[in-house]
């Protein structure tokens, strides 16, 4: 089959099976379809990936006959009546006046005859960028869907408060993906601009999905913040609107943005930076921690923020070498310190994952607005690396909520010894964000080496950033891991606890760990066929070897990965081990992890992990975070009006 | 010699400089104490006799864990040495040092536990520091491997007087040095017992002491990063500051966690930070 038309089946096939699964009430039925729609998509996704000839850029269009620019009128009216209407339900304000502004830009720009029909043969824009994301997105996408199979079922009897709504659900998770096709293989903007209202209202859905006072409030949240990011990308649009070849993505990012174009590319990296979480718009992604995991898994690893540094990694090329380019880096080399600084204080394990993604978006950004070809293969080997360890890694996360009633990393004491199998899975997520090649060392070493090369104060200022927040990783890291590798003996009851792991949840959470250590094996594979050509394609560099890693280092990096989950295997394969009796000034009553008190009786032994309380406070340096960023942002805003 | 020898010379003698540093560290600490103290080789009948006793482990990950923390330290030196990457050294010296935190946390123990925390809490007070470092003499020299830096024409310490001035706070942070000994340490009877080695006995505890002696060879090897000029005169900087080290020892009483952080932020910040901003500002 030709590339065209798998794209074409790619964006079709998941919308399909959404809407098929919003008919479906019979939870049997429905499991199957997720599985079969599921196993379908991936494999398009995998055929199209074959079907590149990874020679060039494919450009193509859509049939003739169709009326684009009508069409998506016409679902943007659908979009914002749709948002109108459930503002109106919970009376909310903010966010239909947003949607309304968005849908009268794009009814002038129709009236005024200001959009001209997209050049009929690149309308869409498929590049080796896009064969990375729609691998991520067709391969960890269905996987999360077979995932939320076993974990809804297992979420509704843990909270049998909230209503059931799997049938949306499930629906939505299908739509979501389909979007998320189309975004990437867009060139015409106005195109990528529906898909990205299409994910922005998926999401909105999603976090909703509880649909208590909180989770309504989370998700309008999130909706505004986006629907912001979404006038801008509608801005941007009416700017580029009068400038010839300016709505066709590859052109206008062809090099260095001439001095007219770049208010524009200002405010499309505005709305990228809305979308990627970035400070100050950080808070709508930690909000969405309240909606089932599965959720979050594909809002962080596939989805949704991925769209976000993906528009600034298409941008970066156009961004290279201006003022505009470094602020948007700052924005998300800041959003990368703040984060991490606030990650130390927060015992919420789901919001730490969170902290930590926000912090990975950052160093993407960080990047893409720099704009040279190294720091662009940094940005994209970090977003496959993290979509895999990510959505693992909330995947795991969730089978472990539902078992252990908690989501408080203080509560995950011993887990190593309760749920030996499904610790391994964690280590291996760990071990990929945060020691494999593109967790702690590659990219962080690339990025630090890039940075030595800028000129002035902004050079030393990126390398305290880094310095700082690399650190500070290590740190809430490190503390996740002490807890679950401690040991503690188990009573009967705890043994029990890993048998009630569903299927579902160990075959998607097995095939993405084998999907870290696959990525992480094949690094070189990945570097010099696919993320190497891209980063030279899209600056029309010179060739140049990208992963220049001598086989010593290479074997202690690859050692590094392995160490933690072999760790584990051998701890889980010897359990009988007679564990002796902990040091307590001679006061140690080992069974039932209890010690004798100071004046006689015993105590049980409580550990609870430095948060940096009295050093660090989080609150306060999120609101120093967004207020800092927003500053910058403003000025890149700015910047980009006024500096020619 | 190819650098590749320099890698595998180090990981062979690097324990043998470590345990004799040890071992002059113990006697002058005597001395400053009105004490003979013990003979030179007593770190290395030490670690003898512990590899002989019996090992009670608290929980079965920890030797693998402890052995890899040796490891890495052995194989952060070899890579420096052999010609990697500055900046990635660093980050290699991080982890091995987490291998250690994750070890003496995993005995689930109030001692081990609070040691591991407070060594977590050293982890993130000097890895800054560590990074700015290899990322300044990088900027400096031009060279990125250990070779280059020595080859340079340029006088790394003369550019960085900030990052020596921090660098003798952080290495006595590493040493594990009063007043910066929260984590660990040789001296009995107090709040933390021993800390981080609480729970560790027997051979486990031999590994921690092979794992600093690669600690302390690499520290040296950073400082003659630093003065770069030549090998000899960066060991007798190394030798002097270690001696200084001693004293501050013997003459300093510990301080709180947050104390350390704070100061070793500022002090990087300041110095490191200030250092390295003057040579970017004036566009070396």
């Amino acid at each position: 089959m030709s590339l065209p038309s798998l794209v074409a089946a790619l964006v079709a096939l998941p919308a399909i099976v959404g809407a098929i699964l919003i008919l479906i009430t019979r939870t049997s039925l429905r499991n199957t379809l997720v599985v079969a729609g599921g196993f379908v998509v991936a494999a398009v996704a995998i055929l199209t990936a074959l079907a590149f000839s990874n020679t060039g850029d494919v450009f193509f269009g859509l049939p003739d006959g169709i009326a684009l620019n009508q069409a998506l009128l016409a679902i943007e009216i659908a979009l914002t009546a749709f948002v109108v209407v459930i503002s109106l339900k919970y009376r909310r304000v903010v966010a239909p006046i947003l949607a309304m502004a968005q849908l009268s830009i794009s009814v002038w720009l129709e009236l005024a005859g200001r959009l001209p029909e997209p050049d009929p043969g690149r309308v869409f824009w498929f590049d080796r960028l896009s064969l990375v994301m729609v691998l991520i997105i067709g391969v960890i996408g269905p996987l999360i869907c077979i995932n939320a199979i076993g974990y809804m079922r297992a979420y509704h009897r843990a909270s049998p408060m909230i209503q059931g709504r799997r049938t949306v659900f499930f629906s939505l998770l299908f739509v979501f993906l389909a979007a998320m096709f189309g975004l990437v293989v867009s060139n015409y903007l106005p195109l990528m601009l529906v898909f990205w209202e299409i994910t922005t209202l998926c999401s909105f859905l999603l976090i909703g999905y509880a649909r208590t006072d909180e989770a309504i409030g989370y998700s309008f949240r999130a909706l505004n913040m986006n629907l912001l990011g979404g006038l801008g990308f509608g801005l941007a649009i009416v700017l580029l609107s009068g400038q010839t070849d300016g709505l066709d993505l590859a052109r206008l990012t062809h090099g260095p943005a001439a001095g007219a174009l770049l208010p524009a590319i200002a405010l499309l990296a505005f709305a990228g930076i809305t979308k990627s979480a970035q400070m100050p718009f950080s808070s709508w992604l930690i909000g969405a921690m309240y909606a089932p995991s599965p959720t979050s898994a594909l809002l962080h690893s596939s989805t949704m923020v991925k769209a976000g540094v993906f528009l600034l990694l298409r941008l970066s090329p156009a961004m290279s070498g201006s003022t505009v380019g470094y602020l948007v880096s700052f924005v998300g080399l800041l959003t990368f310190l703040f984060v991490s600084l606030v990650a130390v204080t927060e015992q919420n394990t789901k919001k730490v994952l969170a902290y930590s993604t926000i912090g990975s978006l950052g160093l993407i950004v960080g990047c893409a607005g720099i704009g040279t070809p190294e720091l662009a293969w940094v940005g994209v080997m970090i977003i496959i690396f993290h979509a895999l360890a990510k959505g693992l890694l909330f995947l795991v996360m969730g089978t472990i909520e539902n078992r252990l009633y908690t989501k408080n990393m203080e509560n995950l004491d011993a887990l190593l010894s309760l749920m030996p199998r499904v610790s391994t899975l964690f280590m291996i997520g760990i071990a990929g964000m945060f020691i494999a090649p593109f967790g702690m060392v590659v990219a962080k070493w690339t990025a630090i080496r890039a940075f030595l090369a800028v000129p002035g104060a902004a050079g030393a200022a990126m390398l305290l950033i880094m310095a700082f927040g690399s650190s500070l990783t290590i740190f809430y890291w490190g503390k996740l891991l002490i807890k679950i590798l401690s040991a503690r003996r188990q009573t009967d009851y705890e043994r029990s606890i890993e048998k009630r792991v569903s299927r579902y949840e160990w075959f998607s959470e097995g095939t993405m760990a084998l999907g870290v250590l696959a990525a992480t094996a094949g690094i070189g594979l990945i570097s010099d066929h696919v993320v190497g050509p891209y980063a030279l394609a899209a600056f029309s560099a010179a060739p140049r070897v990208f992963l220049a890693i001598d086989p010593a280092t290479l074997m202690v990096m690859l050692s590094a990965v392995l160490l933690l989950p072999v760790i584990a295997v051998l701890s889980w394969l010897s359990p009988n081990y007679d564990h002796a009796d902990f040091y307590a000034s001679g006061r140690s009553a080992n069974v039932g992890h209890v010690m004798g008190a100071a004046l006689g009786g015993i105590k049980k032994v409580t550990l609870r992990n430095y948060y940096l309380d009295g050093v660090i406070d989080g609150g306060l340096t999120f609101r120093a975070g967004s207020v800092a960023c927003g500053a910058v942002l403003v000025a890149m805003v700015t910047a980009g009006a006024v500096i020619r | 010699m190819t650098p590749g020898l320099y890698g595998v010379l180090f990981v062979v003698f690097a324990p043998v400089f470590g345990g004799i540093l040890a071992g002059l560290d113990r006697i002058l600490s005597a001395r400053m104490q009105g004490r003979v103290g013990p003979p030179l080789l007593q770190p290395f009948y030490d670690v003898g006799k512990l590899l002989q006793k019996s090992t009670r482990q608290i929980n079965p990950i920890q030797e693998p864990l402890l052995l890899a923390h040796a490891g890495y330290m052995a194989a952060c030196g070899a890579l420096l040495l052999s010609g990697t990457d500055l900046i990635f050294t660093a980050f290699v010296f991080a982890l091995a040092a987490l291998l250690l935190v994750l070890a003496a946390g995993s005995a689930n123990s109030p001692f081990s536990f609070a040691g591991a925390e407070r060594e977590l809490v050293v982890l993130l007070a000097t890895e800054p520091f560590f990074i700015l470092m290899m990322a300044a003499i990088c900027k400096v020299t031009g060279a990125s491997t250990f070779g280059g830096v020595l080859a340079s024409s340029q006088l790394v310490a003369v550019q960085l007087p900030g990052v020596v001035l921090a660098f003798l706070l952080v290495a006595t942070i590493k040493l594990r040095k009063s007043p910066f000994d929260i984590s660990i340490s040789h001296h009995p009877h107090q709040e933390l017992v021993s800390g981080l080695t609480a729970d560790m006995s027997g051979r486990l505890l031999a590994y921690v002491e092979l794992a600093h002696w690669y600690e302390s060879a690499l520290l040296c090897a950073f400082m003659v990063l630093l003065f770069n000029w030549s090998v000899p005169l960066g060991l007798a900087v190394f030798a002097v500051a270690y001696g200084l080290e001693v004293l501050v020892d013997n003459a300093t009483s510990r301080i709180k966690w947050q104390l350390l952080l704070r100061s070793t932020w500022a002090a990087t910040l300041l110095f490191c930070g200030g250092n390295i901003l003057v040579l970017f500002v004036m566009g070396r």
